[in-house]
């Protein structure tokens, strides 16, 4: 049987219907609900929705044999896995952010709030910048606004969001999208069955 | 006779130790406090640059082992040795360490080790031997479940990696992660040898004479021609193993060929191969 862990959210549903296109369909996944995992008998395989920083972490412990996380996520938490494909969903950008008119000129620690602290710490320890890491667990945006912290690294899909908080992007630390990655160990007894996946989703990619 | 006794790991430690004492390999015990210096001075050859260090009642400062081989190297000790022994290695994403996974915060951890290593005038037919052995390992442990061991040339693939950007080009290679290689323009030959995955006819080009005589030699269904298996090109020169066993998520054995290390470590004309089966990941089955 082949396990895949798929991330809950707008992600999720992109790679469900992508999955649908490439043959691999599971009865109810569309319908809502609480229900969290779903079958394929006649393909012997099984799906179920996991929180997209959990994607990881089933994969690498081999609950799941495949997965689809954002490479924001990969670059966060760095689990054991193989790295299939890039794919053209999820596409957006991991950027700083400041209010308007920013300039970094303080010699004190920048103090930048975020959901990616590994990342953070990366960007600017090549810039050289001592930086304060404030974590938080969503709505970035508001703390530069009230404060909190003077910079925000987070995910920008379109812009609107930090435009509308008198917000702006600063630098563009990387381009992300969605990968297709493997449990290593069970990419060696079943990578026949994952091979043929990884087939079939790039031919619906390629034509994305 | 003790098998109602024995936990698993213990039992097969023990068909491991049979297994090497059975092709001339005699048992090897090691202190596990060391002089911090060496390891300090040799950081580069070690899996996590972290060492748990302390300070003796004579005001010296001493190191927990983080790795059997440098251990054994540093006695100057030659022949074929296998060891039952503890390292302890700093886990955790910020280390990206390869054992047992490395999500979550960092922590120390005891790993059990039970390996063998073969140093002195290598030939061919040694390495053939401890690459045998490897594959014998893997099934004595494998509890009828299917098992592979994962070949790569480590000396193909310090030629083939640049200098620029290695570590990032190394992290694509071992996570197959063949668009990243093609952002980092890594060399159309690098993305061939990456690309292979498992098929020893194919993969045969991307090793040394040397290393080919010992796969055809040994001629088994379970060996997998993947670079994805390379680990740290200090430590490594030649052939590297990785060994899976189905069911178990982590790979369960590593190791390969250290003569430049051996050289790095003042002993000239020396070779040396060996590897370790981690006893701490053979535990997790996962079922279908």
């Amino acid at each position: 049987m082949i396990n895949i862990a798929l991330p809950k959210g707008r992600l999720g549903e992109k790679i469900c219907g992508l999955l649908s296109r490439a043959g691999y369909d599971f009865d109810g996944i569309n319908e809502g609900g609480r229900r969290l995992v779903f079958m394929n008998e006649a393909l012997n395989m099984r799906c179920f929705w996991v929180k997209p920083f959990d994607v990881g972490v089933y994969v690498e412990r081999g609950v799941a044999d495949v997965g689809f996380a954002g490479k924001d996520i990969l670059m966060e938490c760095q689990p054991d896995v193989y790295e299939l494909m890039r794919l053209e969903a999820g596409k957006c950008r991991m950027c700083a952010a400041g209010m308007k008119g920013f300039r970094d000129m303080s010699e004190r620690p920048l103090r930048v709030a975020t959901e990616f602290p590994n990342i953070a710490r990366e960007y600017y320890g090549r810039m050289g910048r001592d930086i304060d890491v404030i974590e938080l667990r969503g709505s970035m945006e508001i703390a530069p606004l009230l404060g909190l912290s003077e910079v925000i690294v987070d995910v920008v899909e379109s812009g609107t969001t930090l435009r509308e908080n008198e917000l702006e992007v600063i630098a563009v630390i990387c381009e992300i999208s969605a990968r297709f990655i493997a449990n290593k160990s069970a990419y060696k007894f079943k990578g026949e069955a994952i091979r043929e996946m990884m087939r079939r989703i790039a031919h619906d990619n390629d034509n994305a | 006779m003790y098998d109602d006794v024995l936990t698993l790991n213990e039992l097969y430690g023990l068909k491991l130790r049979k297994l090497y004492h059975s092709y001339g390999y005699k048992h090897k015990t090691m202190s596990r406090f060391e002089d911090y210096d060496f390891y300090a001075k040799h950081k580069d050859f070690l899996t996590s640059q972290n060492i748990l260090t302390f300070t003796d009642i004579n005001g010296r400062l001493m190191a927990l082992r983080p790795d059997i081989t440098l251990s054994m190297i540093r006695t100057g000790i030659t022949g074929k040795y296998y060891y039952d022994e503890k390292v302890y290695r700093l886990k955790g994403k910020s280390e990206n360490i390869n054992v047992n996974g490395g999500h979550g915060s960092s922590r120390w951890c005891e790993i059990s080790q039970s390996g063998i290593e073969c140093i002195g005038g290598l030939i061919v037919e040694d390495i053939t031997q401890v690459t045998r052995l490897a594959l014998l390992s893997l099934r004595e442990i494998s509890g009828g479940k299917n098992y592979a061991l994962d070949v790569a040339d480590a000396g193909t693939a310090r030629s083939l990696i640049p200098q620029i950007n290695r570590a990032n080009i190394l992290k694509c290679i071992q996570d197959k992660n063949i668009d990243g290689l093609k952002e980092l323009n890594a060399p159309q030959e690098l993305l061939h040898m990456a690309s292979i995955d498992g098929d020893v006819a194919s993969g045969l080009h991307y090793l040394s004479d040397e290393c080919r005589q010992v796969i055809t030699a040994l001629n088994d269904p379970h060996i997998r021609i993947d670079f994805s298996a390379l680990s740290n090109l200090t430590y490594y020169n030649g052939l590297v193993l990785k060994g899976y066993i189905e069911g178990i998520p982590h790979a369960v054995l590593y190791g390969g060929q250290y003569d430049e290390m051996l050289r790095e470590l003042g002993h000239n004309g020396v070779r040396g191969m060996g590897f370790a089966v981690y006893m701490g990941n053979i535990g997790g089955i996962v079922g279908d």
